[in-house]
């Protein structure tokens, strides 16, 4: 049920900015982006239903829980970076996205290097 | 957050259009563009506003 409040919403924000195009084009790039927040904080409930789902099978599976936390936090900047990504995208302005892009990657090596070094150890660890 | 935020911003666009173009056949140019920014920055804090609650709550689910 939810999927058709999330295409209402991008379909009258659709009819807004080619209303407003004409008039007034610098008002498409706001009807954009508050098109975008409100579709993902319509998505808020679903993805904090997984988070849980998913720590509470890590702490089951006694996995240990720093790695969880670091990929849900890496799953939270790539979701904040393909937003601001888009939007620059959609407005023409390529060179900032792919600055954004760039940032948002270097972040996300940044956040997982404790896990590379574990990867590390273990393999190490293996080899005789 | 709902949908009449979308609405918000189609009527204030349209309505600064059509300011703009009344002050404008009036012969007061500076006026038109005056409310025209006025128009631009209500929207802009109406945005922000939305984008730093969507990043609040984005940056405490994720514990960022």
């Amino acid at each position: 049920m939810d999927i058709v409040k999330i295409i209402g919403v991008g379909l009258i924000a659709l009819i807004i900015i080619i209303i407003l195009k004409q008039y007034r084009p610098e008002f498409t790039m706001y009807v954009s982006i508050l098109a975008g927040v409100i579709i993902l904080i319509m998505l808020v409930n679903p993805i904090s239903g997984i988070i849980n789902l998913i720590n509470s099978i890590a702490s089951r599976a006694n996995i240990n829980i720093q790695f969880i936390k670091i990929l849900i936090k890496i799953t939270g900047i790539a979701i904040l970076t393909e937003f601001a990504v888009s939007i620059c995208n959609d407005s023409g302005e390529t060179a900032i996205a792919s600055k954004i892009d760039v940032g948002g990657k270097i972040i996300i090596i940044g956040l997982s290097i404790p896990i590379i070094q574990t990867l590390m150890e273990t393999i190490l660890k293996v080899l005789p | 957050m709902n949908i009449d935020l979308l609405f918000k911003i189609a009527a204030i666009g349209i309505l600064v259009a059509v300011l703009h173009q009344v002050l404008v056949r009036a012969g007061r140019e500076d006026q038109a563009m005056m409310t025209t920014l006025a128009g631009l920055i209500i929207v802009l804090t109406l945005v922000i506003k939305e984008v730093s609650g969507l990043f609040s709550t984005v940056r405490t689910m994720f514990n960022l």
